[in-house]
């Protein structure tokens, strides 16, 4: 026991001191006056390495510059760039979401890119729709991010269980009864057994499957001038709708009963004839759907409520820290990794690069992959697009940890069968309002 | 231990042995099955998924992928030596504190010993903001002295079991030392320490667990892909809109396999303890 | 038990030998509570610098419907793991308290699922307690028995999380257990068999008291480490359905790092920790006070 006491107190020793030897040779490495060093952060581990070629080929063009990125997954890297932009320490250029820009262009947290923007050829050789849609979601009239792919919502549809069924495939005249009649009819029972093996559709109370329909429908959940939970009568209609395919036409199957697999593979995998999320399950679709099965892409169906259909779509994009030492190098490098220095494989399927020359190359619709309607996506990075983001929001909503709270759990309620939309929407006015109240006034 | 020594066994005993065994060990063997999937395969709808790449040429695939491409041996090497650190000062710094508050007495003992209860209680989630900064202003973030100088120091837990245990020793034993003279640290390293092998080394197993499953920490410290330890390379197979659950399985039962080792190892120290210790009766 | 705790020793030694632990408490440990413990007395969503509110923040707490739901699924969930795991653990302790040759790698397999990561135990937990194709759904439809939804209903789901928990846990409580049993010499059991006493006799007359100080120990860590539930549950539920498997911890973790309510997050904290801490003090007191006269 003595022995072994004294050989853990020799390797600790030799231990602890290589650590610190190690934390101090790495300070010791002085920089170079000339060379600027930009630290570039992302969230998505699957391209670490697609990340250093951009890298590789942007210090070849520009040799005084060295880029660093680190990747932080998803979880984790709000809390470590919120606590880096309290300490202000913000990387120079880092991923901004949608979600959260609002927030952070009140701070004062993202450097505003009007006059870089103005001053060169971004709005010719970016989608100008994308780049008022970051706009948009700063609640300003400023620019504080550069997107670089627009993400947006589909109907997925099983081709081959419409034609079993003699449908036609849905089309941009599609109302939500021809809608509702195709569900109903590609709910089938295959072998008599009283189970249902194929359903009409497919959707719980996940903001990517709900709101696409209140937008087609020109609705909204909130009111905007007071910033309430307040859905107005389109709105209401469609959660009506969905709910319905749940509780009267059981063409949906209820939540519960899905939670065997995961959500996304509840269509490829064929157990609802339809779903809708955002576009780039199409990669999921590709890679969990049995290869032979024929399946498409359409808009979400029009809504009876409006002639003027919004399409649900929001952008992925960069932001420059606001006390970066070298704006300039940093707008360039921002620039080279939101367009030019980005190639099709870097994206998921089915995100629209606002690089116009990556989106409108041939290789965006390869015909040999499924879905056949890849033209869609463009269409729709070209219509009138909304997002629901708020101050607050995955609380009130119900997103990611908070996945089954919020208004995705009242509504998972609604289709379980534990409470009525009514009853539903009551409560969820009562709470979502309480969330919303803190951040608006 | 001897060989001569083995009990005869009560085959009912027995077999509620292999029942326990079984139903411990089920989801881990579903765990290895799913390891030899593919990603097609792992999503498929039916209750048991037939692993599509058993007696296949590709048949480790996963595993290749993930000790190749996602570097889980250095993983495995990173979380070796953290743990390995932090657990071996645990247990060395939890003696003594154990010790202290069995057998000494003191003004403060009290307080200190409630203020080391009260850090158990609080729940990780909440002080992990305070210690991050903390950690920045020591400008030890990217190394790995956050993961292992508070485990290492401030092992409540240990000090409270060996505390207990130290208290059920024989005060036989102290006044066989005081009456030789033993100053405290005499009385520490040859008189107690001899006697509690068995609950040091389940203090180590238990350290030792808990550091490699801790990933709130790794997460928010590390940020260089080379420090990574394996929980948290394992996160790396679950991004924003995909989810690899055959890698993530595959990783998982990789990321076990130490542990059993470590395991086996230790717990031969329980038994050993027993033989030697005797020390209640 | 009678503790001597004369003073055969310097007055300076329990400080020398207690340093390294005093430094890492004060540093890594009191210094976040502390600072902690202000925040929950302030709203700050880690952007800017902490505004103080006062006591908002608690009385917030006490007044949201899903606060009180989430405070007592705690209290159930910490009871049916604190019971469940003293239970199993000291059943499969006295079971596998023998020598025979492959022990050690029964008590390893026994240990193994509290060393799998709490993902991977969900992933698997979800697949086996799934509906439609989930193995016991299956194994129930062949039986012709309907199988409830055990993560799917709401009245179900938290016991089902908390079991799933037991199950991971229990080879925890175990180890700790065995430990306790080793110290128990074969000299008095073998002179209560002499005495004819059966296994039953044996078991509650003598194994039982004397490992009483280990049963307290066991009690107190099961009662502290059953609020830390935060991996199995964001693993399975996620804290649904409707609210029904929140606890405190959950929801500590969710306001300080999906809402970035960190102020609040720190309030809810500090329930916990009063709450914790009184059933922690009510234990040490039946120790003093009860379980004393058993030895």
């Amino acid at each position: 026991m003595k022995k072994l006491l004294l050989a853990m107190m020799v390797i600790l020793t030799i231990s602890i001191s290589s650590v610190f030897a190690g934390g101090q040779s790495e300070e010791t490495q002085a920089k170079e006056d000339e060379n600027i060093v930009l630290e570039w952060w992302t969230w998505d581990a699957d391209l670490k390495e697609k990340n250093q070629e951009i890298i590789a080929a942007y210090e070849e063009k520009h040799p005084n510059v060295t880029i660093n990125n680190t990747i932080v997954s998803t979880k984790e890297y709000w809390t470590k760039i919120r606590i880096l932009a309290n300490q202000n320490k913000l990387p120079d250029v880092f991923t901004m979401s949608s979600s959260t820009l609002e927030e952070w262009a009140e701070n004062g947290l993202v450097l505003e890119l009007d006059s870089y923007i103005d001053s060169d050829n971004t709005r010719e050789i970016f989608y100008p729709k994308l780049l008022d849609a970051v706009k948009d979601v700063s609640a300003t009239d400023h620019y504080y991010a550069l997107p670089f792919a627009l993400v947006t919502t589909t109907l997925f549809y099983n081709k081959d269980a419409f034609d079993e069924a003699g449908l036609e495939y849905p089309n941009d005249d599609w109302t939500w009864d021809d809608f509702r009649s195709a569900a109903k009819k590609l709910t089938v029972d295959k072998d008599n057994d009283g189970t249902i093996d194929q359903y009409g559709y497919w959707f719980y109370g996940r903001y990517a499957h709900v709101e696409p329909w209140v937008y087609a429908n020109g609705g909204s959940l909130l009111n905007h001038d007071t910033m309430r939970f307040e859905p107005d009568a389109a709105a209401l209609e469609a959660l009506e709708m969905l709910t319905d395919l749940v509780l009267v036409d059981k063409s949906a199957p209820t939540q519960k009963d899905m939670s065997s697999v995961r959500q996304q593979d509840v269509f490829p995998l064929e157990m609802a004839a339809m779903w809708t999320d955002g576009s780039w399950n199409i990669n999921n679709n590709r890679l969990v759907a049995d290869p032979s099965l024929n399946w498409g892409i359409a808009k979400i169906p029009t809504g009876p409520s409006t002639d003027n259909p919004i399409t649900y779509a929001w952008a992925d994009s960069y932001s420059i820290a606001p006390n970066t030492k070298h704006p300039q190098e940093a707008w360039e490098f921002t620039k080279y990794v939101a367009g030019e220095g980005l190639s099709l494989d870097m994206y998921l399927v089915g995100k629209i690069p606002s690089f116009k020359a990556l989106t409108e190359s041939d290789a965006f619709a390869d015909p040999n992959q499924k879905p056949a309607e890849m033209y869609i996506l463009k269409e729709q990075a070209d219509s009138e697009m909304t997002t629901s983001f708020t101050k607050g929001w995955s609380e009130w909503r119900g997103y990611g940890a908070a996945e089954s709270l919020g208004l995705n759990g009242l509504i998972d309620g609604v289709i379980n069968g534990e409470m009525s939309l009514d009853e539903a929407l009551t409560k969820g006015t009562n709470s979502i309002n309480t969330v919303l109240a803190r951040y608006y006034k | 231990m001897s060989n001569k020594n083995f009990d005869k066994v009560n085959p009912l005993r027995f077999v509620l042995i292999i029942i326990a065994a079984l139903i411990a060990i089920f989801p881990f063997l579903w765990m290895v099955q799913n390891s030899f999937n593919t990603e097609q395969n792992i999503f498929s709808k039916s209750v048991f998924k037939i692993p599509d790449l058993l007696f296949k040429s590709n048949m480790f695939e996963n595993y290749q992928l993930v000790i190749g491409k996602y570097n889980f041996g250095r993983y495995t090497l990173n979380s070796v030596f953290v743990c390995g650190l932090a657990s071996i000062g645990q247990v060395i710094i939890c003696t003594l504190g154990g010790f202290v508050f069995a057998r000494m007495s003191f003004k403060g003992s009290k307080v200190v010993f409630t203020l080391l209860l009260i850090t158990l209680m609080v729940p990780v989630q909440v002080t992990i903001i305070p210690e991050y900064y903390i950690m920045m202003k020591l400008n030890w973030l990217d190394t790995f002295l956050p993961l292992i100088v508070p485990s290492f120091l401030a092992g409540a837990f240990g000090t409270f079991m060996l505390k207990e245990y130290f208290e059920q020793i024989p005060d036989a034993l102290l006044d066989a030392g005081i009456i030789d003279g033993a100053n405290a640290w005499k009385m520490y390293l040859h008189i107690f320490l001899p006697q509690c092998s068995a609950p040091a080394a389940t203090l180590f197993i238990i350290a030792f667990m808990n550091n490699w499953n801790d990933l709130l920490r790794p997460m928010l410290y590390l940020t260089k892909e080379s420090l990574y330890t394996v929980t948290l390379g394992l996160t790396q197979f679950q991004s924003q809109y995909s989810a690899k659950w055959n890698l993530l399985l595959t990783g998982s039962v990789l990321s076990i396999l130490p542990l059993v080792i470590v395991f086996i190892f230790a717990q031969k120290y329980i038994i050993e303890g027993s033989i030697s210790s005797g020390i209640k009766g | 038990m009678k503790n001597r705790k004369l003073l055969w020793h310097s007055r300076f030694a329990p400080w020398l030998f207690l340093l390294p632990t005093i430094i890492g408490l004060l540093v890594f440990r009191l210094i976040p509570i502390v600072w902690a413990f202000v925040l929950s007395f302030t709203q700050w969503s880690l952007l800017g610098s902490p505004n103080f509110v006062g006591l908002s923040n608690f009385i917030e707490a006490f007044n949201t419907e899903a606060f009180l739901q989430t405070f007592s699924n705690t209290i159930e969930f910490s009871l049916i793991y604190v019971v469940g795991s003293i239970i199993f653990g000291l059943f499969l302790a006295v079971l596998i308290n023998i020598k025979i040759k492959s022990i050690a790698f029964f008590r390893a397999v026994i240990y193994l699922p509290v060393v799998t990561s709490a993902v991977a135990v969900g992933i698997v937990w979800n697949w086996i307690l799934g509906p439609n194709i989930g193995l016991v759904h299956s194994i129930l439809a062949n039986l012709n028995i309907t199988a409830p939804y055990w993560l799917g209903d709401p009245k179900l789901a938290l016991t089902t999380v908390a079991s799933v928990q037991v199950w991971k846990m229990a080879g925890y409580s175990m180890i700790l257990f065995l430990s306790g049993l080793q110290g128990i010499s074969a000299e008095t059991l073998e002179a209560a068999i002499v005495d004819g006493a059966s296994k039953v006799q044996r078991f509650f007359r003598i194994t039982l008291p004397m490992l009483s100080p280990t049963v307290f120990f066991v009690l107190t860590v099961s009662i502290i480490d059953s609020f830390k539930n935060f991996e199995l549950i964001y693993a399975m539920t996620k804290g649904g359905p409707q609210n029904s498997t929140n606890t405190l911890v959950y929801d500590v973790y969710l306001n300080a790092f999906v809402y970035y309510r960190v102020g609040y997050a720190s309030a809810v904290a500090f329930v916990l920790l009063v709450f914790v801490g009184v059933l922690t003090l009510l234990n040490f007191y039946i120790k003093r006070h009860w379980a004393q006269p058993l030895e």
